[in-house]
Order: structure tokens, then sequence, then C-alpha cells
């Protein structure tokens, strides 16, 4: 019963992403995509890489971290939107947090 | 258990229905009105629909509103008529209601309050999810 | 078979439009079944003619146009939200509302969700 998590405002502008983490399950996806690739400096994003110790898939949008200038780190996959059709079925539903 | 009820337990868990997490607060957008309609029209198909709110979005139940004062037609009082729509699921996160200071005082009956844990349960049941 | 329902809620002129537009053509691109594209809210602005977008910028109306004739991808629009946001739905032959997409109510969107596997909103 896993969910894929599309977030999609920057979590300095909008509650959305901290929304986001009180329903994630250990088994789900997120996918920072549009301005929500601003949430990966957010210290939530901080506290949710601490947590769970690598094992999560975080996941962004490699062009639109890239055009924002966002820095990126390795533990997060920088993937394409071909990539979110497939995550989209691998997972049972997906939220859209925007 | 028998095997009948085994069957039968892991239909019911089976995910099914659309749920509609509200989010927004209800009088300076239309967002809460536009989820209200996509609810009512599945609850006329008679497909399965729940409701839950998050965030501001407890805001839309809170009891003594009044949108009239502020010139808004008061889409929350159709929230009376879910039971004739058959829209029996209305999950409200708690969290959010201690946020924001609010007592469970809502303005319709049968609303489950629901600790963040549950919450994410809850909607796990669902095969499909809007957000407005 | 893997099925999809999109819907969207952004303007012709948002650049989120961009994302749902890149989104959906992956999906078609890859095999997958996209069973119908649902405008909705501010979503429905897309099916009307009069919008005009400075040639330099993203045509969101013209990407969708192209995935609905090339893939026959069904373009629906929330007749609701359309006719809020000044687009006349009542009349056949309407000049208003672009050809690519069909006048629907929220019942479509019910038939969407019911008949696919995943429902992705945008």
């Amino acid at each position: 019963m896993s969910t894929l998590h599309l977030v999609r405002q920057s979590a300095f502008a909008t509650n959305d992403f901290a929304q986001c983490l009180s329903v994630f399950d250990h088994q789900d996806s997120i996918v920072l995509m549009d301005d929500g690739c601003y949430s990966l400096k957010h210290s939530l994003m901080d506290s949710l890489l601490k947590r769970v110790d690598g094992t999560l898939n975080i996941n962004i949008i490699a062009s639109h971290a890239k055009a924002r200038a966002i820095e990126t780190m390795a533990t997060i996959n920088h993937i394409d939107m071909a990539d979110v059709v497939d995550l989209t079925f691998n997972h049972n539903k997906v939220i859209t947090w925007q | 258990m028998t095997s009948i009820e085994l069957a039968t337990s892991v239909v019911l868990s089976k995910e099914c229905g659309l749920a509609i997490i509200n989010s927004k607060a209800p009088f300076s957008s239309t967002y809460g009105k536009d989820a209200l309609d996509v609810a009512l029209i599945f609850g006329s198909f008679e497909q399965k629909v729940s409701l839950f709110f998050q965030g501001d979005g407890v805001y839309q139940l809170i009891a003594n509103q009044d949108g009239r004062l502020v010139s808004i037609k008061d889409y929350l009082k159709t929230f009376s008529a879910f039971e004739f729509y058959d829209i029996e699921d209305i999950y409200v996160c708690q969290q959010s209601l201690v946020n924001r200071q609010l007592d469970e005082a809502f303005h319709i009956n049968d609303v489950q309050v629901l600790t963040s844990i549950e919450f994410g349960l809850a909607l796990n049941r669902h095969q499909h999810i809007l957000r407005f | 078979m893997k099925t999809l329902a999109v819907v969207v809620t952004t303007p012709p002129y948002s650049h989120l439009t961009i994302t749902a537009l890149t989104y959906v053509e992956a999906a078609l691109v890859a095999g997958i079944n996209v069973i119908g594209v649902f405008f909705y809210q501010d979503g429905a602005m897309h099916a009307n003619k009069n919008i005009s977008i400075a040639s330099d910028e993203y045509q969101a109306i013209e990407h969708w146009q192209r995935l609905h004739q090339q893939y026959q991808l069904p373009l629906h629009i929330c007749i609701t939200a359309a006719e809020k946001r000044g687009i006349a739905c009542d009349v056949i032959d309407n000049n208003q509302i672009n050809k690519a997409f069909t006048v629907s109510g929220l019942g479509e969107l019910v038939e969407l969700t019911t008949k696919a596997s995943r429902l992705v909103q945008f």
C-alpha cells in the first residue's frame, strides 16, 4: 500500500510538505518537482534524511532542480519525467501536494 | 478465523474509492467548494468517497461560522447533506486542530478525529486521492 | 493494462501546467493508456480560444492540442468551472471553445476515476 508523494510547493512558503510528512509511510516515495525542489534545503528535509538513515526513496526532477540552481546531494535520486511515470505505477497511488 | 471470514476481510481491506483531502480554509478561496462539488458528484454516482480535513482545511468543519457576514454563499451548510449522498467517512487530523487551538466542535456530526498515523492509514485505504 | 487519468487544475499560462504536460507526454511515450485529462478549476481556461499567450512563451494549449491529435488523448473541461470563467458552453458550434476539448460535467471525472488504475492531479 505505498504512496507516491509529488511535492510541488516550497516548504518555506506553505505547510504542504509538513502535511505530506505527517502521513508519510516508510514504503512511500517522494518526488520534489517545481518549487517543491526548494524543500530539499528545508529543515524538515534535514530531519527526514537523518531519521530514515538513507533507506528512503527521495527523488528530485533533475531539470527542475538545475533550472533553480539548487545544489543536490548524492543521497537523492536525480530523475526525469519518464521516471515519474514509472514511479506512478510502482506505487499504489499518488498524492499531489500543491 | 474461517477461510470465508479471512477472504471477506481481505476484500474489505482492499483499497477502494476516492479520498479527498481538504487543505484550505473555507472563505478566501473556492477550493473547499470545488472539493465539495466533486464529493457530491461521486456520492450521487454511488461511488465511495471519503473526506479528509488537514492543515487549514480543518477550518471548514468548525462550528458557528457564518459566510454571509462576508457575503459568501455558505457552502458549508451543504455538509449536513452528506448522509443523503452516503458520504459517511469524514476524518479530521487531530494535530491540525491542536496546532490551531481548536476544540473538537464541528458543525456536522460523525466527524472522526484521527492521530497523524491513523489519518495516514485511513488515506491508504483508498484507491485514488485528490487534494484541494 | 496500465491506465492513467489526469486532473489539471492550473491555467494555461501557469508554469505548473508545463510539468503536467511533460508528465502526460512521458506517459503516452511510455505506452501508458492515458484514458483522459480532466481540466478542473482554473484548468478549464485551457478551452478558451481567446487566450493569447506571447509567441515566445510556452504554448500550453497548442501542446495539449498536439497530444490530442497525435494520441487521440481525450481532453475534458468541466462545464461549471468553464462557465464561471467566462467560457460560454451552452451553444453548439461555439466559436469560443477550442475543438480539441470536450465540454463535460464532473460525472466524467467519476467515470475516469473508476476506470483508471492511477489518478494523478496537477
